[in-house]
């Protein structure tokens, strides 16, 4: 237990005065305090230090990558991972510098995910914020034991739909390329629909009430009123979908294996598989890593706050 | 603002509708105004550059034709091949396997080659190649695959290390073995391992549990077929894998003599001349033979000229004779061709001309392995001697009887060697004993031919 | 639903048709309109959730080789399934892993959510701990590989300085899943731990100060306050928790790929590996039916806790 202040004493020919919150350890020392700062230091540390040594390993040149195994910085850093990985040099270069003389073309991998990411992220908080307005709002016949349905879809795990939507899209011929990797999450997700219907049964109708009175059509006071409205739940799914979108391995894994649409999860998986004979490319490896660190790391930079504020409930993925 | 934000929208979607469309085109698979791109799979890296330079010189005779190289490491090839083959993108053409073949056989995913030899009766002249090995490829008068290398096992050990511990190469050239003490291999085995304390293994005062150099690395991802240790030890304690090969239906994993190899083996890690299966790590164990912290290891022919830098600090030698003699796997791969593949008659001339005397004579001239053409496979020997290689040890075993035995062929290669390989590797943990292991598993294998 | 920001748009904006002393019109009903609305809702539920499930649910009771048409078989799928040792260790290894993991994530986020409620609301210490959630799982996994690895790893260096034996993370059946489980609790105890944080955020302030002037302590008020009030958000991330510890699967294909031998053979990974390398559709479609009952009940208890919250925070 902790020192607590001591009120000042009272003197009886005076009101009392109104009683002071005690504040428990008040803003000094305190064994309790220091204990929590150190946890969040511990785990400040412990969430940095191995992108820290992704890094650094990185940077390391491949023959060194022995001798330096337990430095904290290369002796001799170098950018040419960097520069393999992002099939910027040619095959001698490349096994010259340690990696198998495979082709790999990061570049492209990272495009692709972000094309894969950004149309996913959009077209579906799009689909979903019309359909879960339609089911807040709109009244229309078997309205709640559709939705009903819908969310069902919720109990299927991903590998149950997975193996049947791997064989449909197959058979529409439409392998490795950039529709069939997204037509599953392209429409609808049961998760985002839920939880943007929930949204929308909770904003206030006034002001649509208002517009209806106006004589605005539904789909005009949905454009014009309820989405800019929502803008901030919208853009809060959305990021979620895109960072979803991004981290997905097993579906590009069995979709998109050719290289034009390979993202950048699934040509991590295969340049580890590529790795020479004798041992892993670890440093290409950890290049090719921090490459796929770096866009998100930027979405937390420029929108790290909104993130972190608007991470409640109402955003589970 | 709404008026803008709508806009926006409407222009980032048309963006990415046209986006995904062109980026979704560009996957068609190069086909372009005559100009058509295979896909050639192998899986080992050591051998990119010898069969680049093919595809390079292939490129420069039939200017139509380009060919993609992929290269996708032994323990995922075959996985990766299957998964592809599901989703109906296998690759034109891609290095084949005896033990696996038989299954895309049965799945009809590759394309018999015997109609096209026949149209083209020059193409291939059979008489060049090793004998046996283009035979393995023939089921019932088809023919899938041409020959493309074949391949033996050998020993290799430190030299330094083997001076160090008092041991002649007369006795390395000649090891015996057997299951039940291990013959004159382990013993050298024992010789050459070293303690933390400088202590060798057959040394009283040696410590098991801190050891410097293992005097023995074993392989334990071996599959079905053991080919780089177990199989070869097995085979010459007297096991067959099953009651006819290639084809077999019915196998033998549970007779006592392999389990007694099994159990040999797992006792090198017990005795500490072999490090612990759950401590290895993710260098290979060439690496870390070449590394110091081990003294021998049995080697493929076609992992010889990873030693070129340091070739004169190393002895060959052959697999050791056990009860039955002394006896390695030949092994023979070939090139195959998809029988999905979108462009066939170019797969055809591809495969072709690997299996010509021409493309083969500039892989063997690289020495990384020996061609299936015969005197490719002779460059290739001379082409190590001159780096300072000797290669003779895995010509060795044809001059015996019996000195060579083909590796199982047959069908559901794929799920067979988890099976199998889960319960050896279970024994080398120590969750099982060799004999349960070894038995639940053949139940297993057996049930596959039913 | 304090976080969410309503913008509420100007009148001036909307088109001025104001007569004075219109009426309500009488709600219709939105039929057609709402169509337009849950088209595409509805087309992608159809064809991407409904007819594969239909699809999966009629290979399981057939033997599918993905290479030939699918033969009906009746139950043996399920026969067989249920008789598979490999299956039913899959299903134990994954438990295990689900246990591990979910058990020190919620722990640990906890704990990081407590400290970031009381002690400091910095926003940059958020953002930090959140790094690992945006990572793609590939990548956790390839960064861990390498620093755990036996011989390089920078752990095992550092352990073997110290003078101890090296460990197998990987390579250790004994630690294979442990080892899977902690990797994944890394990368997800900041987005958790997030989650908390908000729930926290909801409890009064004044819960706290009275706490306070009665003289409790921190660990007091953390457990007799903090705890309770924070229990259906608890409750929820629990079990949304469990439902996707339940469906890991990259971690493992780049780490493990399910060794050594089985002990970390997930049940993802051996539907996987049924389906894609041995093309035992209908026996993968099985065992993925299995999966679903399983984690539909979680499902089923999850929305039931969702809807409770709701009306308990509002």
């Amino acid at each position: 237990m902790t020192v607590s202040a001591t009120l000042p004493a009272v003197q009886l020919d005076e009101p009392a005065p109104a009683p002071r919150v005690r504040r428990r350890a008040g803003r000094g020392f305190s064994i309790g305090r220091t204990l929590g700062w150190i946890v969040l230091v511990v785990a400040l540390v412990g969430t940095l230090f191995p992108f820290y040594w992704m890094i650094k390993s990185a940077l390391t040149p491949a023959a060194d990558i022995v001798a330096d195994a337990g430095r904290l910085w290369p002796t001799n850093p170098t950018i040419v991972n960097f520069a393999r990985v992002l099939g910027l040099l040619s095959a001698e270069e490349t096994r010259a510098a340690g990696g198998s003389g495979a082709s790999i073309n990061f570049a492209l991998y990272l495009w692709n995910s972000i094309v894969y990411s950004a149309l996913i992220g959009f077209f579906q908080t799009l689909f979903c914020a019309m359909g879960g307005y339609a089911f807040a709002r709109l009244r229309f016949w078997g309205r709640e034991g559709l939705f009903g349905i819908l969310i069902a879809a919720l109990m299927v795990p991903g590998i149950f739909t997975l193996l049947p939507n791997f064989v449909l899209v197959r058979d529409l011929d439409l392998l490795n390329t950039v529709w069939g990797m997204v037509a599953p999450s392209l429409l609808m997700t049961p998760f985002a629909l839920f939880f943007l219907r929930q949204f929308f049964l909770n904003i206030p109708k006034d002001v649509e009430e208002a517009a209806q009175i106006d004589g605005a059509g539904k789909i005009r006071i949905f454009w014009r009123v309820v989405l800019p409205m929502a803008q901030g739940p919208l853009i809060t799914i959305g990021l979620i979908t895109v960072v979803w979108a991004w981290k997905d391995y097993l579906w590009p894994l069995l979709i998109g294996r050719d290289e034009s649409v390979r993202t950048v999860t699934v040509a991590l998986g295969v340049y580890l598989q590529q790795s020479p004979n004798t041992q892993p490319d670890w440093t290409g490896l950890m290049a090719a890593s921090t490459l796929s660190v770096v866009p998100v790391a930027l979405l937390l930079i420029f929108l790290g706050r909104r993130i972190v504020e608007s991470l409640n409930f109402t955003g589970i993925k | 603002m709404k008026r803008n934000t709508a806009l926006r929208l409407a222009g980032i979607a048309t963006a990415g509708i046209v986006l995904a469309t062109t980026a979704g085109c560009s996957a068609g698979g190069g086909d372009d105004g005559g100009a058509v791109t295979l896909n050639y799979w192998l899986w080992d890296d050591a051998q990119l550059p010898a069969y680049q330079q093919c595809a390079d010189d292939f490129t420069k005779a039939n200017p139509d034709i380009t060919v993609k190289i992929s290269q996708y490491g032994w323990g995922e090839y075959w996985t990766n091949l299957a998964t592809q083959i599901a989703a109906g993108s296998a690759p034109d053409v891609w290095v084949d396997q005896p033990s696996y073949y038989p299954q895309f056989v049965a799945d009809k995913q590759i394309e018999d080659l015997q109609p096209y030899i026949d149209e083209d009766p020059d193409a291939v002249d059979f008489d060049a190649y090793v004998p046996g090995i283009a035979d393995i490829y023939q089921i019932d008068g088809a023919r899938y695959g041409l020959p493309k290398d074949w391949d033996t096992i050998g020993l290799v050990i430190n030299k330094q290390a083997a001076t160090d511990a008092g041991i002649d190469e007369a006795t390395l050239q000649n090891l015996t073995w057997n299951p039940d003490d291990g013959g004159t291999f382990e013993e050298v085995i024992a010789k050459l391992t070293v303690d933390k304390a400088g202590k060798h293994g057959d040394e009283p005062g040696f410590d098991p549990n801190n050891v410097a150099v293992y005097g023995f690395l074993p392989e334990w991802a071996d599959g079905s077929q053991g080919q780089n240790l177990w199989g070869n030890l097995a085979q010459s304690n007297g096991f067959t894998y099953s009651d006819k090969n290639p084809f077999g239906t019915s196998f033998n994993y549970d007779d006592p003599k392999l389990v007694e190899t099994i159990e040999w083996i797992a006792s090198l890690a017990d005795k500490g001349y072999a490090p612990r299966f759950d401590q290895q790590s993710t260098l290979s164990r060439l690496e870390v033979l070449q590394g110091g912290s081990a003294a021998m290891t049995s080697i493929g022919s076609f992992n010889q000229l990873m030693f070129k830098d340091t070739a004169d600090q190393w002895i060959w030698a052959a697999l050791p004779a056990g009860p039955e003699g002394r006896k390695s796997a030949i092994n023979g791969l070939s090139d195959a061709m998809y029988a999905g593949g979108k462009h066939k008659d170019e797969a055809w001339e591809w495969i072709k001309y690997l299996a010509s005397p021409e493309c083969q004579s500039v892989v063997g001239a690289t020495g990384v392995i020996f061609p299936a053409n015969a005197e490719a496979s002779d460059a290739s020997v001379a082409a190590r001697a001159e780096l300072g290689l000797d290669a003779s040890v895995f010509l060795s075993y044809a001059q015996e009887t019996d000195g060579t035995f083909l590796i199982p062929i047959n069908y559901h290669g794929t799920e067979m060697a988890q099976i199998v390989q889960d319960a050896i590797q279970s024994v080398a943990l120590g969750t099982n004993d060799a004999q349960t292991a070894l038995s639940d598993a053949n139940a297993k294998v057996n049930a596959l031919f039913e | 639903m304090t976080q969410l920001e309503l913008q509420r748009p100007s009148r001036r904006l909307l088109p001025a048709a104001r007569t004075a002393g219109a009426r309500m019109p009488r709600p219709r009903g939105d039929g057609r309109v709402a169509l337009f609305f849950i088209a595409p809702v509805l087309v992608g539920f159809a064809i991407f959730y409904l007819y594969p499930t239909v699809r999966g649910l009629w290979w399981s009771f057939t033997d599918y080789s993905l290479l030939a048409e699918p033969e009906f078989v009746g139950l043996d799928n399920y026969a067989q399934v249920l008789g598979d040792a490999e299956f039913w260790n899959a299903m134990w290894v994954t438990l295990c892993y689900v246990v591990l993991n979910v058990g020190s994530q919620t722990v640990i986020a906890l704990l990081l959510a407590a400290l970031m409620h009381r002690l400091t609301r910095s926003v940059v210490l958020r953002t930090t701990l959140l790094l690992p959630w945006l990572v793609p799982n590939v990548t956790v996994g390839l960064v861990w590989l390498w620093l755990l690895d036996t011989n390089l790893g920078f752990v095992n260096r550092t352990i073997d300085a110290m003078g101890l034996d090296k460990i197998g993370f990987f390579t250790n059946p004994a630690f294979a899943i442990p080892t899977i489980s902690g990797i994944n609790t890394w990368a997800f105890v900041g987005y958790t731990a997030l989650l908390f944080y908000a729930g926290m955020l909801q409890i009064p302030q004044d819960t706290y100060e009275a706490a306070s002037i009665d003289g409790a302590g921190e660990l007091r008020t953390f457990f007799r306050i903090t705890l309770p009030l924070l229990r259906p958000i608890l409750a929820l991330v629990l079990v949304v928790s469990l439902i996707g510890s339940f469906q890991i699967f990259d971690t493992v294909a780049v780490t493990t790929k399910g060794g050594p031998v089985n002990a970390s053979r997930v049940i993802y990974y051996y539907i996987y590996q049924q389906a894609f390398t041995y093309f035992h559709m209908g026996y993968a479609a099985t065992m993925a039916i299995l999966l679903v009952l399983i984690l539909g009940v979680l499902t089923f208890i999850q929305l039931r806790l969702l809807r409770a919250s709701e009306s308990q925070l509002a």
